[in-house]
């Protein structure tokens, strides 16, 4: 019942429409409406086949595009994973192996305690101290023979080798 | 929506049964969306490119299909678009003008062997052309496919109320064009 009171509405609408529309444009309603244009023979048979075809090539395409990107990124990827087995082979062992005091006693090396450095500070003579403090900004290097000239001068060979014993 | 329809749209969901699914697309929609495209590429020719190129497309975007409008409006949508961007791009190419394009359009159809009307619709046709391009889409979606203005709303992506003024302003421009060159 309401279906058919809807499609009554419906063509009710349409024929408004038409009338409204013969109004406007007579010309125009008075032209047979017909499809002018054609196909070739068979075209919608073939369509689907040929457009298969088409899919298929398109998919071909697509696949050898993430193929190559492959390519690109293989030497790539072989040479950063390289790396990373060098550095794991280095830094594991290294890290496993090295006992930990021995770093830290080499670090603490290189450094003098406050005791260590005052002791220094005495056995040099105030002369040498001196020259040391107004020439250490202008002479930052010295060549082999100033070095064993100043040392021969300075200290006696009993001292040198109380140093290098040390 | 139409069973068959969604019998597609399950179809096309499902990567098992996807191909066999576009396939029953394609032989369901092939004429309606040809006619759409050659109404607005006028030539056979391009009409096919435009309408492979069109079905590509649907392929290529199957999985950013949401049911919220209906799969004949989607298509529609994608051969509209994809007919735009087909005389856009020879506009682009051969550095056309806006009036230089439904010349463009009357030559394509003027040379086109499957043209089957007589005079009186090679008039028409040419009155047709005179109407700027969204206006002669609309003409043509209403006139010739007779379909609903809900329909072409969502096609289009305009209001109803705009369609049909877009429709009679068409109408009216033909009529002026039919009488004018009697």
């Amino acid at each position: 019942m309401f279906l058919n009171l809807l499609i009554k509405n419906e063509s009710i609408d349409k024929n408004a429409t038409m009338e409204e529309f013969k109004k406007i444009a007579p010309e125009l309603s008075k032209i047979k409406k017909e499809n002018a244009f054609g196909t070739p023979p068979h075209y919608f048979d073939d369509f689907s086949a040929r457009l298969q075809m088409k899919i298929e090539a398109e998919k071909q395409v697509a696949e050898k595009k993430e193929f190559k990107i492959i390519n690109i990124l293989k030497p790539a990827l072989g040479l950063a994973a390289s790396f990373a087995i060098i550095f794991m082979l280095v830094y594991i062992p290294v890290k496993t192996f090295m006992p930990q005091q021995a770093v830290v006693g080499n670090l603490a090396s290189n450094e003098y305690s406050d005791n260590e450095f005052e002791t220094i500070l005495e056995e040099l003579d105030e002369n040498s101290f001196f020259a040391l403090l107004e020439n250490g900004d202008e002479e930052e290097s010295f060549s082999d023979e100033e070095l064993i000239a100043y040392v021969s001068s300075n200290f006696s060979s009993y001292e040198i080798f109380e140093y290098t014993e040390k | 929506m139409q069973d068959i329809d969604k019998h597609i749209i399950a179809g096309l969901k499902d990567k098992n049964k996807r191909d066999l699914a576009f396939h029953q697309l394609v032989s369901t929609y092939q004429e309606r969306l040809y006619w759409h495209i050659r109404k607005i590429v006028l030539n056979h020719d391009d009409t096919d490119d435009v309408l492979q190129n069109t079905f590509l497309k649907v392929w290529k975007s199957i999985d950013n299909f949401r049911e919220e409008s209906s799969l004949f409006t989607w298509l529609y949508r994608i051969a509209t678009n994809e007919s735009i961007t087909f005389i856009n791009s020879k506009k682009k190419k051969s550095f056309m003008q806006m009036n230089e394009v439904s010349e463009f359009l009357m030559d394509n159809l003027e040379s086109d062997p499957y043209f089957e009307g007589d005079e009186i619709q090679l008039k028409l046709q040419k009155a047709i052309l005179t109407l700027p391009e969204k206006q002669r889409i609309v003409f043509n979606m209403k006139y010739y496919d007779d379909l609903k203005y809900d329909d072409m709303a969502q096609i289009l992506d305009t209001s109803v109320g705009a369609l049909k003024a877009s429709y009679h302003h068409a109408a009216k421009k033909i009529e002026h064009y039919l009488k004018s060159t009697d």
